[in-house]
């Protein structure tokens, strides 16, 4: 059936026919051009590469791997399909056909020339990226990364390739037809099904979660491996079905049949591996499934509490052997004769005694119940010893995690990571609560009510058993005997960890508080990078705490803090009920691998930046004190979160890793239990929570409204249960937020700011190391302000109604106080909505310099002004009276939850009147009537019915079949992408409007698309013509520095006289009215037009005054 | 080789019939396949070759089944299609080798050799390393006739050798398959120019819209004519009644008068003197006589 010469002699030939085809030798110059460019941009020090990319040594060949995929696949397609091909034209192929061989030689043959050159391709691509790395002393080399990573990605992509593109030019006999239909097929698996279903059909293993870690190597590996495998025998199989059916006669009867039937069993091998494949990927669904409705089914159904649990735990390889032993309680008010635990279903429950006793048990999933001869009073005490042993199931982890969010792509760099909740390797060990690797009787996440709360912190004990070389980490202070670990936490925690690799500590007491870094012997990059800290680092930590303890006005209340390197493919999630990640344990915080992708832990790219930062600005700086901000930057910008994120896509990545040690300070050590409002907590954690805000959201940038907007829009249509049980994580996550806010703006507000929060603070500090329970936080706040939360809270939770903001003047003045320069501001403000609300007005005195894009390192924020917070009720109006040190240069109004587009208003303060004399005014009052103008005055906002635009201009093909493909209606579009056919409106605080500021804007143009202001006049006569503009060239990028160049707009008046068609400079446009002439108008038929013409990229149509003099 | 063809027909899934109800016998030397174009000669040969399937009939090679005995019939030809252009980018040697590797289990260094003498033979070891897209016409299809010679078949296939070269590239040709036809070998060419036939093959068939006209000999084809060439001296006006009504075979101006040969059962005019036949009478008389207008 096959002959071993006849194939090597084919594959020989035609490999050198390929060898001379311009095609392949153009594809494989281009693709060594590619690489070489890739690798020196990326890995070598012509530029400082980033760290992350240095650090894994397993990426460097990964990465061109990746890069040369789809191409290659492509190449495969081509030539694959015109060497199979048979052109009825050539006999040529015929004296080949006469020859003693078999239809398998000639397929194979050619298959093999063509693998030949692409591994020989591969091979020599592979050795840039080698080279590259050699050459950086910096780089990380790891030999197997470049065997393995070939045999899992490219080879049995191509084998898999060269099958489908010989099986389809056999059968459909025509080689464009084929190319097409492939490369479509590559196309529609790119595009449609990019990282769905676990990326199964991802032939070209472009997104295949196959990067190893350096900590653990590959895990769950299992899934990728098939993966392939199912590709490269599907490959195989092909191959032997294209000798089948090859338009040749066969020379055996036997090996012809004998060929296809080899090609249906490998056929049917590949099915049985994407059988296999299918079941890997449900199964993990099938069971979170089946344990959100197993805790369903127990949600309601009383239990015990846990007050002492000691656990005494063995780790062998892939399992651990543990027992619990528990002192539980019963807290309920009636007897149980049923108590229940939560464990892992993949752990398996050995026995239970209960008071030393025997006892018979079920399960349930991850239930394990006792319901024979338990009688446990309200208010007893028993004691409970469980042994089990197992391996765990990952999928038991954040089952309150959405199907999408679950599967979506963990990217790293430009590789998509396994998503790891827990590890339990043979060298390695990471448990948290999440996988449930200790009893509990808390009932995890269910559709039947929400999440219940932990009812009291646990007293744990830990005992841990490992391996000479190992070193475990919990929570508590550690006393080691042999090979056995204890762990005592000094306080009641929520849940514990444990960590076990082959860990170093460095540790430093400062404060009576023990910080230890733990990390794995060869990622020790830090020491070298920090080495002159030694002396000063108890300096800089007590710095730092200070900082942050200033700010959160809580104390850090554990004695030790311990920052612990977990492997990159270790995942966590954002939660509804919580406000941390699986990031941060008590006493813990989980860093990434060599610092991941974290940008401040790049040293060596931070001191380049540093240093060029400092040569702008002639400092001088010397190493200690580069390192000193470089260590400064790390902890405040992502363990302290005192230095804010410059730009954020508001609602996107909702799940990007959160290493704040907030959760340290509240969630761990304290908070309250409310069986009504579960969201209560976690509201509290969001207002105590004091991280820089993120300083620029572009959501509205690209989607015309901000993602706050769209969430009080949401907010304003659905009840809170609905949103939380419905809308997307994103929308929920938002909208807790947005109420969290409100709710205790709101309360502060009616009890008086300060008071009511250093009341929170101090029942923090005086609450450590337990959870209270709603009802008393309740009596203490009726004691003490005489006020009863409960229907204020139920009010906030329940209602859509929202406020609407109408800003109606601002006056700001310098003025003497004394021999005092200071500044007034009043801003008069009605609420016109259908509810009360709260307004949060933070004025900024920084002037707006571009600082470049060096100003982030080592970036010294100037303590923010508190916010100051006012609540305006419904269909008042407030004036608001600031009197301030500093010369404002910006007014943030935040209205929180509202009907207000943009809901965070700037108002620019522009230049100061200078007023002598009069009263200062700090403070609030209603007022009656806003002031009205003495002149007639008519204003057409572009959301006025007298607006109107038109444009003779069809869409793009592109931006026809984008827009076809929308299924919701848009009112509002991002800035970012100014249509070059349409007027569309957009939003922001520049523009006018009372609640809702927006304006229109299109691409600019020849002048064909026209927006009409068109009023209706009470009173024919002259009036005087204003224009609302953004200011300067209507604050566009490109007319910022504009150089001299000068911009106009282009405006049409038609009025009683006739048409006057008007270019406007707008090069020193002032924010707000500018004049624009006087005009006759009668009491109909007048109107102003504006054109797209213009030499900005963008033109906005605003709204226009008409002012009758 | 012994090749015993019978009931042969082959009918293509369009309904047309390229085959009809074939009978022959092969033996060893040179036969001729001669037929007008479409007369069904490609496909009989494709049949022989084992590319292609007949409908019906049987072809015993040695007494072998061809349809049963692929594998081994093939390791016995050699096979030079009508329309051959070359692989793209293989030089001359590396083309003539890769067939020898198919065709032959010789040793590396036996086989390079024997390439080189082939080569040599055809004629082409002067250009070994051209590149074989490169050739002439004439060389392409010597060193088509040098890849079916490689295996030393014992059946060599040869679909129109001639056309399209030039009358010496042409004798060159002949020359090559005379030399051949003294060994033990099978040679079947298939023509439409009565010259290939007649100056190589002992035995010969004629092929007409599928069917075999004739079987046997040249000269044996040559004597059925004998009888019906007629030569005559004409005028113009007598010369255009004559080529109305016969086939005219030749035609030479003489001092104002034509000298004209053509093919007639009976004597066409008075003056008209039987003329000695040749091939190429035969075959207008077979293509004449056997399927179209009879012959008055």
């Amino acid at each position: 059936m096959m002959s071993i010469k006849n194939i090597l002699t084919i594959s020989s030939y035609e490999s050198k026919v390929l060898w001379r085809n311009w095609f392949f030798r153009i594809v494989a110059l281009a693709g060594v051009g590619f690489v070489t460019i890739f690798n020196l941009a990326m890995f070598s020090e012509i530029d400082t590469p980033e760290w992350g990319d240095l650090s894994n040594g397993w990426i460097l060949p990964y990465a061109s791997l990746l890069l040369i995929s789809i191409p290659q696949a492509a190449a495969v397609i081509f030539l694959a399909t015109g060497l199979i091909k048979k052109d009825k034209k050539l006999d040529t192929n015929e004296v080949f056909f006469v020859r003693p061989i078999s239809n398998l030689d000639y397929v194979i043959g050619k298959a093999l020339a063509l693998f030949k050159l692409f591994f020989l391709l591969n091979f020599v691509l592979l050795v840039i990226p080698l080279i590259v790395g050699l050459t950086n002393p910096f780089a990380t080399i790891n030999p197997m990364a470049f065997i393995l990573y070939p045999l899992l990605t490219s080879i049995p992509s191509i084998i898999f390739t060269t099958g489908i593109a010989f099986l389809l030019v056999t059968v459909i006999r025509n080689q464009p037809i084929t190319i097409v239909l492939l490369i479509g097929l590559a196309g529609v698996q790119l595009i449609y099904y990019f990282d769905k279903f676990s990326n199964i059909l991802d032939f070209i293993s472009f997104r295949l979660s196959m990067l190893a870690s350096e900590m653990t190597g590959f895990v769950d590996i299992g899934f990728a491996l098939w993966q392939r495998i199912f590709y490269l025998v599907t490959g195989i199989a092909f191959l032997f079905i294209t000798a089948f059916l090859l338009d040749r006669l066969s020379g055996h009867k036997a090996a012809h049949k004998a060929t296809a039937l080899t090609g249906l069993a490998l056929l049917l091998l590949s099915s049985f591996i994407m059988v296999n494949l299918w079941t890997m990927r449900q199964e993990p669904i099938a069971t979170r499934h089946e344990m959100i409705v197993v805790n369903g089914r127990w949600t309601n159904v009383s239990n015990i509490e846990i007050a002492r649990h000691a656990i005494t735990l063995e780790w062998v390889g892939n399992e651990i052997i543990s027992t619990s032993d528990m002192l539980v309680k019963n807290n309920t008010r009636a007897l149980l004769d049923t108590i229940y635990f939560t464990l892992n279903p993949g752990l398996m429950v050995d026995a239970i005694l209960l008071n030393d006793k025997p006892i018979a048990f079920n399960r349930d999933m991850q239930i394990i119940f006792l319901s024979q001869g338990i009688r446990i009073e309200p208010g007893k005490e028993a004691n409970v010893r469980i042994n089990y042993h197992g391996a765990i199931l990952e999928s038991a982890a954040h089952l309150d995690v959405d199907q999408k969010r679950y599967e979506e792509a963990n990217d790293f760099l430009m590789f998509s990571l396994p998503k790891k909740y827990a590890f339990l390797e043979d060298d390695y060990a990471l448990l948290t609560k999440d996988v449930l690797w200790y009893p509990d009787t808390e009932v995890g996440y269910n559709r039947i009510s929400a999440s219940k709360k932990r009812q009291s912190f646990i007293d744990f004990e830990l005992n841990v058993k490992v391996p000479a070389g190992q070193m475990p980490i919990s929570q508590g202070e550690v006393v080691i005997t042999g090979d056995t670990y204890q762990f005592k936490p000094e306080y009641p925690l929520p849940h514990i960890s444990l960590v076990i690799g082959a860990y170093q500590k460095k540790e430093i007491t400062v404060d009576s508080v023990t910080y230890s870094v733990f990390h794995y012997p060869k990622n020790d990059f830090f020491l070298q990078r920090l080495n002159h800290l030694g002396d000063t680092l108890s300096y800089l930590i007590t710095d730092v705490v200070n900082e942050y303890e200033h700010a959160q006005k809580i104390v850090y209340p554990f004695k030790r803090m311990q920052f612990v390197e977990v492997p990159l493919p270790f995942t966590a999630y954002n939660k509804i009920y919580e406000s941390h990640q699986a990031f941060l344990q008590p006493e813990t915080v989980f860093w990434p691998e060599e610092g991941g992708e974290i940008r401040q832990f790049d040293f060596r790219r931070q001191l380049k930046d540093m240093n060029t930062q400092a040569a702008k600005t002639n400092q001088v700086l010397t190493d200690k004190q580069k390192q000193a901000n470089i260590f400064n930057d790390l902890i405040r910008k992502v363990f302290t979160k005192q230095i804010g994120e410059k730009w954020v896509f508001d609602g996107n990545n909702v799940d990007n890793p959160d290493y704040s040690l907030f959760p340290n300070y509240y969630d761990f050590n304290s908070g309250i239990v409310s069986q009504d409002w579960s969201l209560l907590n976690r509201s509290m954690a969001t207002y105590l929570r004091n991280d820089k805000q993120v300083q620029n959201d572009y959501s509205r940038n690209i989607n015309g409204i901000s993602f706050t907007e769209e969430c009080n829009d949401l907010m304003r249509t659905s009840s809170m249960t609905k949103i939380l049980t419905e809308a997307e994580f994103s929308k929920i996550n938002k909208s807790v937020t947005l109420k969290s806010q409100y709710l205790f703006s709101y309360l502060g507000q009616t009890i008086g700011e300060i008071n009511f929060k250093s009341f929170l603070y101090e029942w923090v500090n005086t609450h450590q190391h337990q959870l209270s329970r709603y009802e008393d936080f309740r009596k203490e706040m009726l004691s003490r302000f005489n006020m009863d939360i409960d229907p204020i809270i139920r009010k906030v939770y329940s209602e859509t109604s929202q406020p609407a903001f109408e800003i109606e003047d601002v006056q700001k003045y310098e003025v003497m106080d004394g021999d005092r320069k200071r500044y007034q501001v009043l801003i008069q403000v009605k609420n016109s909505g259908s509810s009360d609300g709260v307004l949060e007005l933070k004025f900024n005195s920084k002037e707006n310099t571009d600082e470049g894009y060096y100003a982030k390192v080592n970036e010294e924020v100037k303590e923010e002004a508190p916010g100051k917070l006012s609540v305006i009720k419904q269909g008042e109006t407030k004036l608001l009276g600031f009197v301030l040190d500093e010369k404002p240069n910006t007014v943030a109004i935040n209205t929180i939850i509202s009907r207000n587009i943009p809901s965070v208003i700037n108002i620019a303060m522009g230049t100061l009147s200078k007023r002598e004399g009069g009263l200062l005014f700090d403070g609030e009052r209603v007022v009656e009537h806003k002031k009205e103008s003495t002149h007639y005055e008519v204003i057409i906002d572009n959301e006025d019915p007298g607006f109107s635009s038109f444009s003779p201009i069809k869409p793009t093909m592109l931006r026809a079949f984008i827009d076809s493909r929308k299924d919701v209606e848009q009112k509002y579009f991002g800035e970012w992408d100014s249509s070059y056919a349409l007027w569309l409106a957009t939003t922001g605080s520049d523009f006018y409007g009372s609640v809702i500021r927006s304006a229109h804007f299109t691409r600019s143009g020849t002048g064909q698309k026209i927006a009409t202001w068109t009023p209706a006049l009470k009173e024919e006569g002259f009036y005087d013509i204003y224009v609302y503009m953004r200011g300067k060239n209507q604050n566009t990028w490109m007319g910022r520095n504009s150089d001299g160049r000068q911009f106009d707009y282009h405006y049409i008046i038609h009025n009683s006289d006739g048409t006057d068609n008007i270019k406007y400079n707008i090069t020193n446009a002032e924010p707000g009215w500018n004049y624009l002439g006087s005009y006759y108008f009668n009491k109909t038929g007048g109107s102003v037009s504006l054109t797209d013409k213009c030499d900005l990229w963008t033109v906005y149509a605003d709204a226009v005054k008409w002012v009758k003099q | 080789m012994n090749i015993e063809i019978s009931g042969l027909s082959k009918i293509y899934p369009n309904g047309h019939a390229a085959i009809k109800n074939i009978n022959l016998q092969i033996g060893s030397g040179m036969f001729g396949l001669l037929g007008p174009n479409g007369a069904g000669k490609s496909s009989f040969m494709r049949i022989l070759v084992t590319v292609q399937k007949a409908t019906s009939g049987t072809i015993l090679m040695d007494g072998m089944d061809i349809n049963t005995h692929r594998h081994e019939i093939r390791k016995l030809i050699g096979y030079l299609p009508q329309d051959f252009t070359f692989f793209s980018k293989l030089k001359t040697w590396e083309f003539l080798d890769y067939a020898a590797q198919l065709a032959t289990s010789l040793k590396r260094k036996e086989r390079l050799a024997k390439v080189d003498k082939l080569l040599d033979q055809v004629g082409l070891l002067d250009v070994r390393d051209r590149m074989a897209n490169k050739l002439s016409g004439g060389m392409k299809r010597r060193l088509g006739i040098a890849q079916a010679l490689i295996g030393e078949p014992r059946l060599l296939v040869i679909d129109e050798p001639t056309t399209g070269l030039d009358p010496e590239e042409r004798i060159r040709f002949r020359n090559i398959l005379s030399d051949l036809s003294q060994k033990d070998v099978t040679i079947i060419l298939s023509t439409h120019i009565v010259g290939d036939i007649s100056s190589t093959c002992h035995n010969m068939a004629m092929l007409n819209k599928g069917e075999v006209a004739f079987k046997g000999s040249p000269e044996g084809m040559i004597e059925q004519v004998r009888g019906h060439v007629w030569q005559i001296l004409l005028a113009d006006d007598e010369f255009d009644t004559i080529k109305a009504k016969y086939p005219v075979v030749s035609t030479i101006p003489t001092e104002g008068k034509w000298e004209v040969q053509v093919i007639a059962n009976h004597q066409p005019h008075p003056e008209a003197k039987v003329a000695n036949p040749n091939l190429e009478h035969a075959y207008v008389f077979f293509m004449e006589n056997e399927f179209g207008v009879s012959l008055v």
